[in-house]
């Protein structure tokens, strides 16, 4: 008889789904009772939308043919002192005259249609850069404070000690306002350079304490192995403790730049029109307050859990040396 | 080839110091085979350890082929790619394939190009019999396949001293012998070797002199046969009536 007994997992499967259910019901009985007003079809717009741009007539002629251009149509307009025709291209259902129309300077032929980026595609885009120039210049921050926090000297310990002390012990959202208002005044920093240098300084502090712990993690006979072949502490470094100290740390470090997309939010503070600025921007204007913030969440979601993908797959790629 | 003039190695620690080297001198010739026995503790790794500056002895002097490890202007990596160690847990790098660990120190060191280095990677690993596993991971090795990497990563430097700290201690009884006769190839080529061990097989077969250490000191320095038929100290006695 096997020592445990194999029980079915289906049950729980169930019971996982009618919990989920459950929650998806208890949401929507809680918006009937706030008598919230659904409008998700107000939402797509804020990522792409069509701007309209009235075209008139340039000067004072006919409209001597209207071709069809697609959804377009082409509008020749013959001046009325002669010379040579112009033409306007506008959508075909905002055309305002027919041909044969006669038209002063100025008047309204109809308008031409373009696909703009929305405000919350910009901002998800801000959010995404702001995240990764901060995360990589944190990693090189972190990178040499760890190393400074192993360093034999004094000086360069006890700074990386300060460091990391100092940013672990005060909130984000003050080490914006001071980057901002103070360091930022007195260098004459950009909000933008003001907020990724937070940001940076703010996730190198806590990389210096994840890759202090992974180059500790390395067992003393590599090091030993190592010099031993004659090679420099550098070398040493470099070649045999650090490709195996970032490959230990990596999911730590995932963890980090993970929370990083998010702590990036706190940045609307300081003006910088990330994606949750405009989320809020846009509920000043659309009301749609619980439909954009549902959406700003599901984005956030989206670039977090697709970088915890992307990241497993580096994990998996690592570890063929086990 | 190696001269130790009053070595003294100290731990602080907790408590009362322990002198691990307690005033030893001793030399190595060229092309011997000298092996260190004696209980654990006795201070014997720490010894082999004072010989290429992994460790940092307190006194005396270790004179490596002409050249004061202790010495201000020394440069200690000029003289690491001279000795060649081999540890008790082999200490592969385990992100490098077996060819990469044999040529990784070739280049870095070295300087030598990828085509040098590998070629003669490949024929220290022909030499170790473990040429087709040079593609391989150390993780996918048996412990006495490591251990006959890790001697042919230490030859790669073309050291003028091999230094083997309990290189069979740690491997499986049944993987002693393959590693046993890569050591007994080198010796019998005219290797200098230091060998800190517990086979007294190869003591007794290979060894020139025997150093037996206990309490950071050298009891008895003689040739095997001598030592093993008649050892003078009783401690020495002891310890042979233990292992033997």
């Amino acid at each position: 008889m096997p020592l445990k007994r194999r029980e079915a997992e289906w049950p729980w499967y169930a019971l996982l789904g009618l919990i989920l259910l459950a929650l998806a019901v208890g949401l929507w009985v809680a918006t009937k009772r706030v008598n919230y007003e659904w409008r998700w079809e107000r939402v797509p717009q804020y990522f792409f939308y069509q701007d309209e741009q009235a075209q008139s007539a340039p000067f004072a002629g006919l409209a001597s043919q209207i071709r069809p251009d697609g959804a377009d149509s082409r509008v020749e307009i013959t001046p009325a002192d002669g010379g040579q025709p112009a033409t306007v291209s506008v959508a075909t259902d905002t055309l305002k005259i027919k041909a044969g129309d006669s038209l002063a300077e100025g008047d309204e032929i109809g308008a031409q249609r373009h696909w703009k980026i929305g405000p919350l595609t910009r901002g998800l885009w801000v959010t995404i850069w702001i995240s990764f120039v901060s995360g990589f210049i944190g990693l090189i921050v972190g990178l040499i404070t760890g190393l400074c926090r192993l360093s034999p000297n004094p000086a360069l310990r006890g700074l990386a000690v300060f460091y990391i002390e100092l940013i672990r012990g005060t909130p984000l959202l003050v080490q914006i306002f001071i980057f901002y208002f103070f360091i930022g005044t007195v260098l004459n920093l950009d909000r933008i350079v003001a907020g990724v240098g937070a940001l940076a300084l703010f996730v190198g502090a806590y990389t210096a304490e994840i890759i202090r712990a992974g180059i500790q993690s390395i067992a003393k006979g590599q090091t030993e192995a190592a010099r031993s072949l004659g090679m420099t502490a550098t070398d040493t470094m470099v070649h045999i403790v650090l490709p195996q100290a970032f490959k230990r740390v990596l999911p730590p470090l995932a963890g980090q730049f993970i929370s990083l997309i998010k702590d990036s939010s706190l940045v609307s503070v300081i003006a910088i029109t990330d994606l949750t600025k405009s989320g809020r921007e846009i509920i000043t204007s659309s009301f749609a307050t619980f439909e954009i913030w549902f959406t700003v969440a599901l984005l956030y979601l989206a670039v977090t859990s697709l970088l915890s993908q992307l990241l497993f797959w580096l994990e998996r790629r690592f570890a063929r040396s086990d | 080839m190696i001269e130790v003039n009053n070595l003294v190695k100290v731990f602080a620690g907790r408590g009362k110091p322990v002198r691990a080297v307690d005033n030893v001198s001793t030399h190595v010739s060229k092309g011997e085979v000298v092996v260190i026995i004696g209980p654990s503790g006795s201070g014997k790794s720490t010894f082999l350890r004072c010989l290429n500056g992994l460790e940092a002895f307190d006194d005396g002097q270790v004179i490596i082929d002409g050249v004061d490890l202790g010495h201000s202007k020394t440069n200690i990596n000029t003289v690491r790619r001279e000795v060649g160690m081999v540890f008790q847990h082999f200490n592969l790098f385990p992100h490098k394939t077996v060819l990469e660990n044999v040529t990784l120190a070739q280049r870095v060191v070295r300087k030598r190009g990828a085509d040098e280095a590998e070629s003669k990677a490949m024929a220290l690993l022909t030499k170790v019999d473990i040429a087709e596993k040079a593609h391989e991971y150390p993780s996918r090795l048996s412990g006495g396949q490591q251990q006959r990497v890790a001697i042919a990563r230490a030859l790669a430097m073309d050291p003028k001293v091999m230094l083997f700290d309990e290189p069979t201690s740690a491997l499986d009884p049944e993987m002693v012998g393959e590693v046993l006769d890569v050591m007994q190839q080198l010796a019998r080529e005219g290797m200098t070797m230091a060998v800190v061990t517990h086979e007294m097989g190869f003591a007794r077969e290979m060894a020139q002199r025997v150093l037996f250490m206990d309490a950071g000191k050298i009891l008895e320095d003689a040739p095997p046969a001598e030592f093993f038929a008649a050892p003078r100290e009783p401690r020495a006695q002891t310890f042979l009536k233990q292992v033997l």
